[in-house]
């Protein structure tokens, strides 16, 4: 059974050290959360992440749920844990104060929801959809929708879901058929089956509450027709509590590879009574206001699972004897040195390590641009973090989910045979991680809104956000003796970087198809040289105090071992991407 | 014979107009007008029409110098006047018998030999001569001008048996050479060509939409860039010419032309349009048109709803049928909606007129493309187009609608009206076959080349062309000739094989603006990723590539037309010689978007104004012209002012017709090989610091007025640094390898600058500076 420790120090680190967490008190709203607060709220979050939920983690993926008869049951001990989980208040942290939330900053958010994903990530999945809907609902709902539901969202005794995917379209929801009739009181009724509907149909609350993406007939052809509604499961009756059943109801749930815990459903909407969230034909507006909380909060669970996996496993090569090492035995008195003398062990934990540290300053540098483009006073500054934001988000949710998966892979791999057999937990972090790349924009849809969208945007002011930072980074340090080993393998991937950036948006801008066959490996460029800035900086921070305290010392460690083992893979993505896409192209389709 | 003289009779829009264009030729021209009832000043209609066209824009001078080429008078005092004159034109009010009256004057006065000739767009000839003397008939024709007539290309001709070939080519070569116009003839019939199917297609076009039940957004968005017309459109076009005009055109076409012209079916009344007049809708010069700005609501753009009559906010003209046809007309023309059928309603009925018209209006279908592309700027005339859609696939479709098929169409059968054979273009003929277009003496084109010609060299932004006689031409062939690597690279390429193998370079295209300057695009993307060492490199490239331009042991002859601005302003700066036409814009613009003129444009522009006899000496008059026009962005409106502007130089030329520049370019750099010496290099001697620090408070004052921002300041000293030559003595000579150092070092420091970086985007973006 793997254990977890939420890695308190690493957070503050990253949050306050790094990313100079405390100037979050000075943005409008935030005043009051101090150090003291925000740590509370961590130790908090720990405590419960550890203790309620990461035992729930193995039971519930054996067990799975249940569906009968439109009935879905959650594994034991989960409507347990929620109640715990809800009447903890951890549902409302991140929501609106006028509607009963705490109001907590993103970047303190974006932890504990670290922290979630490493104990259970299948459990994560019912608050994290409610989360989603509530920040549809609460950007572009009218407020009446948001009296009647906000605050039963955020004090979590209702739930949420995202109904986008039906059973012919999931990337191309122009595609959509399911329809939304206006009727004469203002409402309108919904028809249509959705697919892959995390948290549906669950026992875990009261009342469920669909956002739905649907068409008004005679609208717009295609995704410029496609409007977003609310159907609650029951609707409320004159007290706002749940009344009448709506038609709205759980054919079947999924059979999956893995998040087994949380319920993938069928739902057949049968004239089911809805209300319009925003303007007609504008329902993807309002997905796009959520996406990038989501795609942030995605990056974030494979960044979650690297980090239970790598606890996991460095746990186990410490303490498993197996083997000597190779320059002769370092516990003669044992049996067998443990794992850890290995240097190919090492390299797997170190490499699970480096990203998982990387990512961890990524993901809070990307969240405290959320904070900051909400409620920066200036706008020039609430700009600037928009367009990082902007240019991050598709690298954030496909590299931490990319390198994420490969982590835990490595956290197999460092179990031997026992990491292939469900008891000790790593295969489960494997096959929970799959999904990720894949759901919320797949990854390689990620790469297209990256060079596609993102880049050309503004003739390339988004990436702007952060080229600059980046390149002033490195002039600034070029000659800081120091940081030479770090600088110069950072200079080296920037300039493959800004290379490979200039190459991509020259010929994609004359052949498209040459930027879609570039793109996955531009993003993975894009990560790789983003997380060695980060690990330039945070070496810079460490380096100070790496002879007195072994954290610093191993922060100064890592980031080497990023530059010199990690960071080289630049090179080889800079020539696949320059070698370009003709031979692909070339393939007959009838050859495949 | 020569006209070297010209009195223009009639001083409205029109005729101060083509009194203006011929001063803006050179040559001295009377103005008269009648005298007003009741006035002190006997001369005030012609004298103030001169001072209104002073303040006009755009301007109907190319100069100041040329307005005082005017001669204004009254036709009751001055007819005297029209004695020296070779040509006179009339442009008085369409009543022939004010016309009559007027002419039995000009007859009395003018010299035997003086051409005459009217301006009318809708007297037939044979009515204006009617009752004139023989002598007088032999010397008139109709000179038919379009407004504003400095700037559209086309006159329309109409001559009567009685001319001598001598008096019609007087007057051709007049207006081709120095008025620089496309000069079309026409026959004597209503409307002449232009007007004839402009009118036609306009009030179709009206008419249909009404049918057809669309908005005038949807209307202009397809009877607009989709067909190669202007985006104006329709609606938008009638807000340009008046709303009020047009029952006047229409009611003197109607009662003009006979009564089997497919005009009047089109000429309905439009209860709406007739509303609009009575209310003061009549356009632009009214209180607003189809189209009208709502100061009340902001400066809201509104449109008129054709369904209810009533304003409302103008809506983004997004048409399905245009969307999804793309460059394919057939798609557009089939397309099953209303603004398809629209579109083929409005097409096929213009078309079929505009085939009708060949033996009517015209003898050949190459003068009716001519006419509605130099007067109507249509992209494509009626018979290109139709070899666009395919003729046989209209004439098709004509019948299985049942419609009548026009002979000239029935010729077409199987063919395409216009054809290359043997290099040369061909048109067809009403009796099927085709005939060889030549083009006048003095007219060459890249266009005509290409038929024939693969380029010398070539890249994905400019090629290279072999104009004979030794001369190669370089053209710009990047999207809207912007300036970029590659045409650096191949400047630079060009610049070895003339050395190798020719004589001169002329530098030429026949875009619609010789370049606007460098790709802003690349440069801003370029500068978002941070890519420092890639732009300076560029930077550099551009003043070795202008320089090695300049030093290179043959001549080269830029020719610009339309905007020559930043690093195309600074291509001709370092050229031999320009050879300009006359409609040139050019200028140093870089501040616009937050830069200075990095390829040498500020050390061209101080060697020229250093070297100039008439700048004071001392340290500072040079520097502080050039900077005054470097830093206000100021940009030549004409040749004319580019030379006042010491862009062009003693030596330079300016072709009136645009047709005839790259000709005339060549003509000039074959001169300019007889012993030809590269320039000698210039020394500066510059004010340093001192220097510096005036400039600088000239701008605080500027800054405190309102009339320079916070950026204008920050650029404005980079520009400084440059012109007074950075940390320089007045004692000092440097050479301009230290200028174009300090463009370097100052460009660079503005290129990084987050303000630049703005007004660049925002310049890309609304195609407006911002004033940041």
């Amino acid at each position: 059974m793997p254990t977890y420790k939420a890695p308190l120090r690493d957070m503050r680190y990253v949050l306050y050290d790094v990313m100079g967490g405390d100037d979050l008190t000075s943005l409008p709203g935030y005043e009051d959360f101090s150090r003291d607060t925000l740590d509370a709220v961590l130790e908090e979050a720990a405590k419960i992440c550890e203790e309620v939920l990461q035992p729930l983690n193995r039971s519930g993926d054996e067990e799975g749920c249940a569906y009968e008869n439109g009935v879905v049951r959650t594994p034991k001990g989960f409507k347990q844990a929620y109640d715990t989980f809800r009447d903890g208040g951890w549902t409302s942290i991140a929501c609106d104060p006028d509607y009963g939330g705490q109001g907590l900053p993103a970047a303190v958010n974006t932890l504990v929801e670290e922290m979630i994903c490493s104990a259970n990530l299948s459990f994560g999945m019912y608050p994290g959809l409610s989360h989603g809907a509530y920040v549809a609902l609460h950007g572009y709902g009218s407020d009446a929708l948001k009296k009647a539901y906000l605050p039963k969202l955020v004090d979590g005794t209702w739930s949420g879901t995202m109904c986008l995917t039906e059973p012919h379209c999931g990337t191309d929801l122009g595609q959509m058929r399911t329809k939304a009739v206006p009727q004469e009181d203002g409402s309108y009724r919904l028809s249509g089956t959705k697919i892959f509907i995390s948290a549906g149909e669950h026992d875990l609350t009261e009342n469920i509450v669909h956002l739905v993406l649907a068409k008004i007939p005679g609208g717009p052809k295609g995704i410029k027709g496609v409007s977003l509604f609310l159907a609650p499961k029951f609707l409320p009756d004159a007290d706002g509590k749940p009344g009448e059943r709506n038609g709205v109801r759980c054919g079947s749930i999924e059979h999956k590879m893995g998040i087994k815990a949380s319920s993938t459903c069928v739902m057949n909407f049968d004239d089911a009574k809805g209300w319009l969230i925003g303007a007609p034909h504008k329902g993807m507006q309002a997905m796009f206001a959520m996406m990038n909380t989501e795609r942030l909060a995605v990056g974030v669970q494979g960044l979650g699972l690297a980090e239970a996996s790598y606890q996991g496993a460095a746990a186990y090569a410490k303490e498993r004897l197996q083997g000597r090492a190779l320059s002769g035995a370092k516990q003669p008195d044992k049996a067998a040195d443990p794992l850890i003398v290995h240097p190919d062990i090492r390299r797997m934990l170190l490499t699970q390590r480096a990203y998982v540290e990387g990512c961890r300053a990524l993901a809070i540098w990307a969240a405290k641009m959320l904070d900051v483009a909400k409620k920066h006073p200036d706008e020039a500054e609430r700009v600037k973090a928009e367009d990082f934001i902007a240019i991050t988000t598709p690298v954030i949710k496909a590299f931490l989910t990319d390198v994420g998966f490969e982590a835990t892979n490595l956290g197999v791999q460092i179990f031997g045979g026992h990491g292939y057999i469900r008891e000790h937990g790593m295969e489960q972090f494997v096959r929970d991680g799959r999904i990720a790349q894949i759901y919320e924009g797949a990854n390689g849809i990620q790469a297209l809104d990256l060079v596609g969208r993102k880049m050309p945007a503004h003739a390339g002011r988004y990436l702007r956000a952060l080229f600059h930072p980046v390149a002033d980074y490195i002039e600034a340090n070029k000659s800081n003796a120091a940081l030479a080993d770090l600088i110069g393998p950072l200079g080296k991937a920037f300039g493959r970087l800004q290379q490979a950036t200039l190459h991509v948006a020259r010929v994609g801008m004359a052949r498209p198809d040459e930027a879609g066959a570039a793109a996955s490996d531009y993003l993975r460029l894009f990560g790789l040289t983003t997380l060695a800035y980060l690990w330039a900086r945070m070496a810079e921070v460490s380096l100070p105090h790496a002879d007195s305290d072994p954290f610093h010392k191993a922060k100064v460690l890592t980031a080497r071992f990023y530059m010199e083992r990690l960071l080289p893979q630049t090179g080889a993505l800079l020539s696949a991407i320059l070698a370009g896409g003709k031979t692909m192209m070339a393939f007959e389709e009838a050859a495949f | 014979m020569q006209i070297n003289k010209v009195a223009v009779i009639g001083a409205g829009v029109m005729g101060a107009g083509i009194a203006a264009q011929v001063a803006n030729a050179g040559v001295p021209v009377v103005l008269l007008d009648i005298v007003p009832a009741g006035a002190d000043n006997r001369n005030a209609v012609a004298e103030g029409a001169v001072a209104k066209m002073l303040k006009t824009e755009p301007a109907p001078f190319m100069s100041k110098a040329a307005a005082k080429l005017v001669t204004t008078g009254n036709i009751e005092d001055h007819l005297d006047l029209l004695r020296d004159c070779d040509w006179i034109v009339e442009v008085v009010v369409e009543k022939l018998d004010v016309k009559q009256a007027l002419y039995k004057k000009i007859d009395a006065h003018r010299k035997p030999e003086a051409i005459v000739s009217s301006n009318t767009s809708t007297i037939p000839l044979a009515n204006l001569v009617e009752g004139m003397p023989q002598s007088f008939a032999e010397k008139f024709i109709i000179t038919h001008f379009f407004n504003p007539p400095r700037y559209m290309r086309l006159l329309e001709l109409v001559t009567s048996p009685l001319n001598s070939a001598d008096t019609i080519k007087t007057v051709t070569d007049f207006c081709d050479y120095k008025l620089g116009k496309g000069v079309v003839v026409c026959k004597d019939r209503p409307g002449f060509i232009a007007n004839r199917l402009g009118v036609y297609w306009l009030q179709s076009a009206v008419v249909l939409a009404f049918e057809h039940k669309l908005q005038i957004e949807e209307a202009d968005a397809i009877i607009g860039k989709p067909l190669g017309i202007p985006k104006t459109g329709v609606f938008g076009l009638l807000d340009l010419i008046g709303l009020d005009l047009m029952p006047h055109i229409n009611a003197s076409m109607a009662s003009a032309l006979p009564r089997e012209d497919a005009f009047h079916g089109m000429n309905q009344p439009l209860p709406l349009v007739e509303r609009m007049i009575k209310e003061g809708y009549t356009g632009r010069k009214g209180k607003g048109g189809f189209y009208r700005l709502n100061r009340e609501k902001g400066k809201l753009k509104e449109a008129i709803d054709l369904a209810t009559g009533d304003y409302r906010a103008q809506a983004r003209a997004r048409v399905e049928a245009v969307d999804e046809a793309g460059k394919d007309l057939k798609k557009l023309l089939t397309h099953d909606s209303a603004p398809g059928r629209y579109a083929w309603d409005v097409v096929r009925k213009t078309l079929c007129y505009a085939a009708a018209l060949v033996g009517d209006a015209a003898d050949d279908i190459v003068s009716i493309d001519e006419a509605m592309r130099l007067g109507y700027a249509w992209k494509w005339g009626p018979f290109e187009l139709l070899d666009k859609i395919g003729v046989d696939w209209f004439v098709e479709k004509l019948h299985a609608e049942g419609g009548l098929v026009p002979p000239i169409l029935q010729a077409a059968a199987g063919k395409t009206f216009y054809r290359v054979e043997n290099g040369k273009r061909q048109a067809l003929t009403l009796n099927g076959d085709y005939v060889t277009l030549e083009r006048p003496e003095g007219v060459l084109l890249l266009a005509d080349i290409k038929l024939t010609q693969k380029p010398v060299l070539k890249n994905a932004s400019a090629s290279v062309w072999d104009i004979g006689d030794g001369v190669l031409c370089f053209e710009f062939t990047s999207m809207m000739n912007s300036l970029d690597a590659d045409i650096v690279m191949l400047l630079n390429q060009t610049i070895q094989l003339v050395q190798k193998n020719h004589k001169a370079l002329v530098i030429y295209n026949e875009g619609s603006n010789f370049t606007v300057g460098a790709n802003l695009g690349l440069a801003l993307f370029a500068a978002n990723v941070a890519a420092w060492s890639e732009i300076e490199q560029l930077v550099g490239l551009g003043q070795f590539a202008y320089k090695a331009l300049k030093y290179a042991p043959f001549p080269v002859v830029s020719a610009p037309s339309g905007m020559a601005l930043g690093g195309g302003c600074e291509i001709l700066l370092h050229s031999d010689a320009i050879q300009a036409h006359a409609e040139s814009y050019i200028g140093l613009v870089e501040v616009g978007v937050g830069l200075i003129p990095g390829w040498g444009g500020c050390k061209e522009m101080l060697a020229r104004w250093q070297a100039h006899k008439k700048t004071p000496k001392g340290p500072m008059p040079a520097v502080a012209q050039v900077f005054e026009y470097i830093s206000t962005a100021r940009v030549a409106k004409s040749a004319a002012e580019a030379r006042d502007m010491l862009i062009l130089r003693d030596g330079d030329g300016v072709t009136m017709n645009r047709n005839r520049l790259l000709f005339d370019a060549k003509a000039k750099a074959l001169k300019l090989v007889e012993n030809y010496q590269p320039p000698e290099k210039p020394v500066y001697r510059l004010p340093g610091p001192s220097g510096k620090l005036a400039l600088k408070m000239a701008v605080d004052g500027f800054a405190k007025l309102g009339k320079a921002t916070k950026h204008d300041i920050v650029v404005s000293e980079a520009l400084a640094n440059i012109l007074t030559g950075g940390e320089t003595e007045y004692f000092d000579e440097l050479n301009e390898d230290k200028i174009l150092e300090l463009e370097r070092q100052n460009f660079m420091k503005l290129v990084r600058n987050p303000d630049s970086l703005a007004r660049i985007e925002h310049m890309l973006e609304t195609g407006k500076p911002l004033r940041n």
